[in-house]
Parts: structure tokens; C-alpha cells; sequence
């Protein structure tokens, strides 16, 4: 990097720091000062049992959510980089068009459709299908329909590129040497996509510990995720030491996957 | 950053030029200046000293055009103080946020009285001047040390009349009988009035509810828990979960009771027997920007029957004056949280448990309606 590339992101790298390294810096000494100086907030949080359990379902959650969108996502860019012209276009469609429309709107639009008198549930009845209705939404299923769909688009993006970047000859050459399809596809395209699928598991898994509207209005109230209960820890039951402390355990749990990934990431591509 | 103060400028400015304060030719060049000068970092400084003014802070939606609508412009006409409608919801910790910041930008908020108590010992809020406000204009049992009543809302049981037309609910042990009143129901996610509900259910008497039975009410809400389709954390939500047939019978706030009725058609109907009553309150800020005492005259002024009888009509809230209850007509006393008859009916939440209580308890309450 020269220095005028360096010239040239100095006013990002200043928005961030002013932006998001300084509050953090802030919630890193609330953390260890209220409400008095010492680790004691960490231990709390550690040992307290409705913490850990949010942390573990947020986990939890999060993983499912990742496997299932990057696989989605995996699939929807492979018809979009190579497919027909007409298989791009809808595929397309289906990227950008939920991607445009807001996050409260979405987990509605679920609601609308997978609760006990949706949309869903009342056709399979009328069919004779179903007699009681499936319970789709208001529960732990509904927040990662709900979080998976809002997720695939920004799965597909780094795959995109990744796909795109895969060499046709290398292709070609296997074909020549008598490789079937699935084994040219299991084999020779998804290794070459790994710095793309690792990509989108990372932006994916990390966006998704975030996750907050969601998981409230799917969530039926029950699937309280870490994001929420730092919302409460420092709004609704003040307690900012604690609410600080899982941040930064959260923070330091994301720099650890990230840096983990990394490492993996350039392997993939040395 | 910048956002929350060029908000609520614009917000200055919109009111202004909707009451003809301002002309239409002012308004957007007070926009322009204000656009033009927080984009260079320069804060409307002047715009701000001249500005007699008090910030009241409540929790969105409609609730700023009613408080405007009920209070807000009579005390402007009666003073020449503006007071601004900010929905930003003070919780808690947001009232600790403004006055750890040293300057707080808010005046007034529309706080639970346990949250105002222990903000007040913390030296966060303003001791209500009860030379100014009229404790004779407020229930009995309803004035605070740190916050002044302001009017009333109950958790109330709601069900589906259609369903139960023949035999409505009439207890906190119908609601969580399923058997007799078969269906999914609804409650609140926040835990206040939940653990009540359940210890009158399984048998508490209700003189004898606080302190609360916490052990209990979990005990209670583990085995019921299965029943319930959702744990509602916003007043539209619950009204939604009812209308569409989700639950056949929810927990609700009072508020919601008329809408809810004629959103159905009737075909969702309410009780007050065994409700919750909840007191809203006033507070006002330690070293709030507009002076102690235009706070305090303030809330004096909001004290009047006609005025609360305005925030009856537009949001529903039972009338702090029990003077208010006798004005209104029986066909929307019916409505009334604090009428004399629903009154007797119903079970007022205990402020000085829930200002001990309320933070563990909840925690518990979460740990078991997510386990």
C-alpha cells in the first residue's frame, strides 16, 4: 500500500475510529469500572446462567443460520454466475428485490404467511392436509426462516465473486481427463470457491450475532438473543457494567472467529 | 453524533410552522440554516438561546400528538413555553445516560414510578415540588416522591367472544385454565403483571399477593408456558396476535381494550375483573435544561380533569384526577381503568416491590419463558 492509498482512506479509517473504536473504548472501561473497578462484571456474566444460556442460543441459532444460508446462497449463485439467461434474471430478482425491502417489513411479511392462521397454515388445512396447524413462527424455527432469508443476499455477494473467479480451463481440463460432473464439481469448483465460501460464512455468522427485530417479532418473545439482552442490561434494567461485559465478550468472540477464518481463509490461498 | 439534535430542531421548526408560529418562508429557511449549518459542524447555538422551552420524552407513536393535543398547547398559550413531543422512550437507563452526560437535553419524562424511585435516590431526579403539584388532584396512594401520577392503564384479560360467548372468562384462573377456555393465549414479555396474574391463578388471595411468591409464579408459568403462543413486547403486537385468531385469550394493556373491540367487530370482548392496574407517572430530570420549576408548573397544568379526559379519548389512559372519572358518560367510563366500578374490581401493582424487585425477578421471568 502507498502512501496515497493510505491518503485516500484516512477519512474511513477516522469515521471508524470516531464512530466505533472510541464508544467501544468507552464500553471496554465501563465494563471494568461500574459499578466498581475490577473484573467482577466478567465473572457475573460468566457464571450467570440466563447469560450463558443467551450466549449459547445465540450460538446456536447463528450456526444453523450460517450453514443453511451459505448453502442456499451457494446454490442460487451457481445458477446466477453460470446458469441461462433466464435462470440469472429471476435469480436476480430473488437477491435484490428482498434485499431492498426493510427488515420489520420481512419478519411481518413471515408472520403473514407461516403464523397458525397464515397464509400457509390455512391452505394445507382447507386441502385436508393438515388438522391442526403447524407452529411455524413464535418459536426458535420462525426466527431463523426469518434470519436465513434476510441473510442469503449478503451470502451470495462474496460468492459471486469467488465463482467468478474460477478459471474455465481448469474446468475443461478435468472435463478432458474423464471426470464426471459431480465429481468436476466436488472436487475441482467448490475448493476453488473456498476464500468465497469462507467469506460468506464469516460476513453471515458475524452479521447474524447482531441480530435483534427479528428474532423479537419471530421469535414469539421466547428466543431472547444476545443482542436483546444487552439492549436490556443498559436501557431497561440498568445495569451498564454487566450489559458492557457481554459486549466485549461478544466482541472478543467475533475477533476470534474472525482472526481463526482469516488464517484459514489465506490458506485456502496459498 | 448529530442525528438526534437535528431531529429534534426539525422537529422544533415542523411544530412551529404547524401551528402558523412561523410562516411557510421561515420554515425552510430555518431548514436550510439548520441543514446547511450542522453540516458544517456548526451548532444552531442561536436558535437554541432564544428558545423558551421544556422537552417532554415519551414513548412514540401516537402519544406525542396526544400530549401536545391535551397539554402541551394549552400550557404554551398559558406560559409562552413550548414543550416539544420527543418519542424516544426513557427507560431507565436512558434517564441515567442524560444526567451522567452532565447536560441532559431532556425536561419531563413519562416514567414508572420504581424506575423514577430509584433514579431519585441515585440523586438522578427532581424531588416533585408538592407545593406546585396538587397531591389533592391524584388518587390517594399515587403520589411519589420522585414522580407525580399522571394516569392509569391495567393488564387485563381479553378473549375471543366468539369463542366464549356463553361463558366468558371471569378470573386470572380462567385464563390459565385451558380445559374449560381451550386455545392458545398471549402475555406480557416484560414480566409486570404476569407474576400477579399467576399467583392469583393458583390461588392467591389478592390482599395477600406482595410480597410476590416469585419461586411460585415461575413454577406456574413453566407448567403453563407450553400454552402460551407468544410473549408480546408491544401493544400492537398483542393486538394483532388476538385479531387474527392466534390466541383466544391475552393478557393486554387496558389501552388497547376499545381498539381491540372495535378493530373485531366485538368479536374479541374484555374484563377488568382481576385486572393489574399500572400507574403511569411525570419526572423530571436532575438539573433538566428548562428549570426545575417550569417543570414542576408544568405538571401542575396536566393535573386538570378536562385535559386528561383529552388523553382518555386519544390514547385510552385512566385520568390521574379522580375528579376526570365523574365527567365522562357511562358508555366510555366503560373504558375507564380507574372508573369507580372497574376500580373495585381490580388490583393495583405494588410501586415498592417492583423498585426492589422488578431487575431479578425479570431476569428469572426470562430464563423461564426462553428456557
Amino acid at each position: 500500500m502507498t502512501a496515497r492509498h493510505i491518503l485516500l482512506l484516512a477519512p474511513l479509517l477516522l469515521l471508524l475510529a470516531v464512530a466505533y473504536l472510541l464508544p467501544f473504548l468507552g464500553v471496554m472501561q465501563w465494563s471494568v469500572t461500574l459499578p466498581e473497578p475490577g473484573l467482577g462484571q466478567y465473572a457475573a456474566a460468566l457464571t450467570d446462567p440466563l447469560v450463558l444460556g443467551v450466549i449459547w442460543r445465540t450460538i446456536r441459532i447463528c450456526v444453523m443460520v450460517t450453514v443453511l444460508s451459505v448453502a442456499a446462497a451457494y446454490v442460487m449463485t451457481l445458477i446466477w454466475v453460470r446458469g441461462g439467461p433466464v435462470a440469472r434474471v429471476v435469480i436476480e430478482l430473488c437477491i435484490l428485490i428482498p434485499f431492498w425491502i426493510s427488515v420489520l417489513t420481512r419478519a411481518f411479511g413471515w408472520l403473514a404467511l407461516l403464523s397458525n392462521k397464515g397464509i400457509l397454515n390455512t391452505w394445507l388445512q382447507h386441502l385436508g392436509i393438515l388438522s391442526e396447524p403447524l407452529t411455524l413462527v413464535r418459536n426458535e424455527f420462525g426466527v431463523v426462516v426469518g434470519m436465513v432469508h434476510f441473510l442469503i443476499p449478503f451470502a451470495v455477494f462474496p460468492l459471486a465473486s469467488s465463482m467468478r473467479a474460477v478459471d474455465e480451463r481448469v474446468l475443461m481440463a478435468a472435463r478432458s481427463m474423464g471426470a464426471s460432473r459431480a465429481r468436476i464439481f466436488w472436487q475441482v469448483f467448490v475448493p476453488m470457491t473456498r476464500g468465497g465460501i469462507l467469506g460468506a460464512v464469516l460476513l453471515v455468522f458475524v452479521f447474524a450475532l447482531g441480530f435483534f427485530i427479528t428474532p423479537a417479532i419471530l421469535g414469539g418473545g421466547r428466543s431472547v438473543m444476545v443482542a436483546e439482552l444487552i439492549y436490556l442490561r443498559i436501557f431497561q434494567s440498568p445495569d451498564w457494567g454487566l450489559g458492557a461485559a457481554i459486549s466485549v465478550i461478544l466482541m472478543v468472540t467475533v475477533g476470534a472467529l474472525l482472526a481463526l477464518m482469516l488464517r484459514q481463509v489465506r490458506g485456502a490461498d496459498r | 453524533m448529530n442525528g438526534p439534535f437535528q431531529r429534534d430542531c426539525l422537529d422544533i421548526l415542523k411544530t412551529r410552522a404547524a401551528r402558523g408560529q412561523i410562516s411557510r418562508r421561515d420554515f425552510t429557511t430555518g431548514l436550510a440554516l439548520l441543514l446547511g449549518s450542522s453540516a458544517l459542524g456548526l451548532r444552531g447555538t442561536a436558535a437554541m438561546a432564544q428558545a423558551k422551552e421544556l422537552v417532554f420524552v415519551n414513548w412514540g407513536g401516537d402519544a406525542g400528538t396526544a400530549y401536545d393535543e391535551a397539554y402541551g398547547k394549552a400550557f404554551l398559550e398559558a406560559t409562552g413555553i413550548t414543550v416539544k413531543q420527543d418519542g424516544s422512550g426513557p427507560t431507565e437507563g436512558a434517564i441515567a445516560a442524560q444526567v451522567e452526560s452532565g447536560k441532559p437535553a431532556w425536561d419531563i419524562v413519562d416514567v414508572d414510578p420504581f424506575s423514577a424511585e430509584a433514579l431519585g435516590k441515585k440523586g438522578m431526579m427532581e424531588p416533585i415540588d408538592y407545593a406546585v403539584v396538587d397531591k389533592g388532584k391524584m388518587r390517594e396512594g399515587f403520589g411519589w416522591d420522585h414522580s407525580a401520577s399522571s394516569y392509569f392503564y391495567s393488564y387485563i384479560i381479553a378473549y375471543d367472544a366468539a369463542k366464549f360467548k356463553d361463558n366468558p372468562p371471569k378470573t386470572m384462573a380462567d385464563f390459565f385454565d385451558v380445559e374449560k377456555y381451550p386455545g392458545k393465549r398471549s402475555m406480557y414479555k416484560w414480566g409486570v403483571g404476569m407474576w400477579e396474574a399467576a399467583l392469583l391463578a393458583d390461588g392467591v388471595a389478592a390482599d395477600a399477593l406482595y410480597p410476590l411468591d416469585i419461586k411460585r409464579a415461575h413454577d406456574k408459568l413453566a407448567a403453563f408456558k407450553e400454552h402460551v403462543v407468544a410473549f408480546w413486547g408491544g401493544g400492537s403486537e398483542s393486538q394483532s396476535i388476538l385479531l387474527n385468531g392466534e390466541a383466544s385469550m391475552a393478557l393486554i394493556w387496558s389501552t388497547r381494550a376499545k381498539l381491540i373491540e372495535e378493530d373485531s367487530g366485538g368479536d374479541v370482548a374484555f374484563i377488568w375483573d382481576q385486572g393489574l392496574i399500572a400507574p403511569g407517572a411525570m419526572g423530571v430530570l436532575k438539573n433538566n435544561p428548562g428549570g426545575k420549576d417550569a417543570a414542576m408548573q408544568f405538571i401542575a397544568s396536566a393535573q386538570e380533569p378536562e385535559k386528561q379526559l383529552v388523553m382518555f379519548r386519544m390514547l385510552g389512559q385512566g385520568p390521574a384526577n379522580p375528579a376526570a372519572d365523574a365527567l365522562l358518560p357511562p358508555e366510555e367510563a366503560r373504558y375507564n381503568p380507574v372508573d369507580p366500578a372497574n376500580f373495585a374490581v381490580q388490583i393495583p401493582l405494588d410501586m415498592p416491590w417492583y423498585e426492589e424487585n422488578y431487575g431479578p425477578a425479570l431476569d428469572e421471568y426470562l430464563k423461564i419463558i426462553s428456557a
